[in-house]
């Protein structure tokens, strides 16, 4: 998930980026070809191949039919806010983004509706949704600030398992960048414990491994032992299959790289 | 010296910048000692923050410059190299940089109903009966990181945390008030915003406070004398005391439970400054 916590707990602070919803606008693809074979029943049965080396135009065949979905099994999953995920993700940050994000959360809120609550993914990309929604509005993103803890508490509680760790990761950092007691929710030692359980359950994905780095270099100053799980990420990162995750992965990495190599020795 | 939070710092500096008209960028210095937020991720929030504001306030982009610190030193290193007009500081910088940067405070927010607060040092009910029971003892906290300030001011001179405490300073109050509770630490120093939070805290012990600070004022903006004028000093007292009557302020005012801001009292903030000189 390259939506970044961190991003949107900073933004907490900027002010007067204007209050109330979420954007309510339809973002419109372009002309698209291919997109004759492909249904929800087909989108179901290849879900898991759904990600990082999705071709852009197949997710815009694919968002086409989650903005129509009927088929019950269709709606009531995560696949939907999943795929208005990744193509926000590749949207430059601005209004595009914004919706597509927003279209994701309502999609997310879509399969709550039909009888999706005791899904973990479902939580996980409403709230990884919501998160890249709200990224550049502070005060809307204070104001949600418990609802991601909530989502993300109950993905985490449903089932770890979604996106690698998918909702340790995200709960982890959250509260590793979230103004702490008495003013946020922001709490190092919640961070740490999570995040490192990503890292134990789920070691194969780069981003627990830079994400427990950060909390081991913020909370405990342990720059050594973070270095060492920076390391371990990046192996990953240059050998995984990250497709269009990978390059802005590695800008995360460099980020936190700089971070820590400021530490004094 | 967190008296406020970093939310409010900078909620506070982006005020100022709304009431900046510089057609040149105006560094503004906001300093936040020993907060857990990297410098990096900060100076990001204040560049985001800057672009709001100057489209809210009509000025072109680029107007404003921002520079931020969380470690005591960098900042008066700061302080020193950008000179600033004005600043968002704690009251331990302003008082110990207030003669040789001709340091005025300009505005004080309103919290909690009034604009000073109190220090609690808190332990295990009934562990001491006296400040002096927990000399020697395994101190812990935020607030450690200007200790001259916690000397001076918050003991008014009667004791010093460096000698008088080991001290085990902390950047999560939280983590402190935990390890107080595991019997890991002895006693905690709070800010008033920390102790007045304490009961939100699912602790397994009660806790007391040993001691309690006199009134301690809230510092906010303050300005360079020498590099502001009186105008602009009163164009950002006035920005900022209509803040929390604006729409947008009113929000972000009960955001972060600030009443109001008003006008720094001289006459509030002299009794530090007095101490300060004291301690010397």
């Amino acid at each position: 998930m390259q939506y970044r916590a961190r991003v949107l707990i900073l933004s907490l602070t900027v002010i007067l980026s204007g209050c109330g919803a979420l954007p309510n606008r339809i973002v419109l693809f372009g002309p698209v070809s291919g997109c004759s074979g492909v249904s929800e029943e087909s989108l179901l049965a290849s879900r898991n191949s759904l990600g990082a080396t999705t071709s852009t135009d197949e997710l815009h065949c694919a968002m086409r039919i989650a903005r129509n979905a009927t088929m019950p099994s269709f709606v009531k999953s995560s696949l939907s806010s999943e795929i208005a995920l990744h193509l926000a993700e590749r949207q430059a940050p601005g209004a595009d983004r914004e919706a597509l994000a927003a279209e994701g959360v309502k999609l997310a809120e879509r399969s709550l509706s039909a009888g999706g609550k005791q899904d973990a993914a479902v939580h996980y990309y409403l709230a990884a949704n919501l998160g890249l929604a709200i990224n550049d509005h502070p005060v809307q993103a204070a104001e949600n600030l418990h609802r991601l803890e909530d989502e993300l508490t109950l993905a985490v509680k449903i089932s770890k398992a979604v996106d690698q760790g998918g909702p340790l990761r995200l709960l982890g950092m959250l509260y590793l960048k979230a103004p702490p007691w008495p003013t946020g929710v922001g709490d190092g030692d919640k961070a740490l414990s999570l995040l490192k359980e990503s890292v134990d359950e789920f070691g194969d994905h780069p981003l627990n491994h830079l994400f427990y780095a950060e909390a081991l270099f913020e909370v405990d100053e342990k720059t050594a032992e973070a270095q060492a799980e920076i390391k371990k990420g990046q192996l990953l990162l240059a050998n995984g299959p990250w497709g269009n995750n990978r390059e802005i992965w590695q800008k995360e990495f460099a980020d936190v790289i700089n971070e820590v190599a400021k530490a004094p020795r | 010296m967190r008296l406020f939070s970093l939310q409010f710092t900078l909620a506070l500096a982006s005020f100022l910048f709304s009431g900046l008209a510089a057609s040149v960028p105006a560094p503004v210095v906001v300093c936040y000692p020993g907060g857990p937020v990297s410098e990096d991720d900060a100076n990001k929030a204040m560049s985001a923050m800057l672009n709001v504001v100057e489209k809210v306030g009509g000025w072109p982009t680029q107007s404003f410059s921002s520079a931020f610190s969380s470690d005591v030193e960098g900042c008066k290193i700061l302080l020193k190299e950008k000179k600033p007009a004005f600043a968002i500081t704690s009251l331990g910088i302003f008082l110990d940089q207030r003669q040789s940067l001709h340091l005025e405070p300009v505005v004080q927010p309103k919290m909690r109903g009034g604009s000073t607060e109190e220090f609690h040092l808190v332990a295990v009910k009934g562990h001491f009966g006296s400040l002096n029971d927990v000399k020697g003892k395994q101190v812990g906290g935020t607030v450690f990181e200007e200790a001259e300030f916690i000397r001076r001011i918050v003991f008014a001179g009667k004791l010093d945390p460096q000698k008088d405490f080991s001290l085990k300073p902390s950047k999560q109050a939280i983590r402190a008030l935990r390890a107080l509770d595991k019997g890991e630490l002895d006693a905690v120093l709070l800010n008033g915003q920390q102790f007045a939070a304490l009961a939100s805290l699912p602790l397994t012990h009660e806790l007391e406070s040993v001691f309690t600070s006199a009134p301690i004022p809230l510092m906010g903006l303050v300005a360079n004398q020498k590099a502001s004028s009186p105008e602009e000093r009163n164009r950002f007292a006035k920005a900022l005391s209509d803040m929390c009557s604006d729409p947008d302020g009113k929000k972000l005012c009960e955001l972060f439970a600030i009443d109001a801001f008003v006008p720094a009292s001289q006459a509030a903030i002299q009794p530090a400054i007095s101490l300060w000189e004291k301690g010397r």
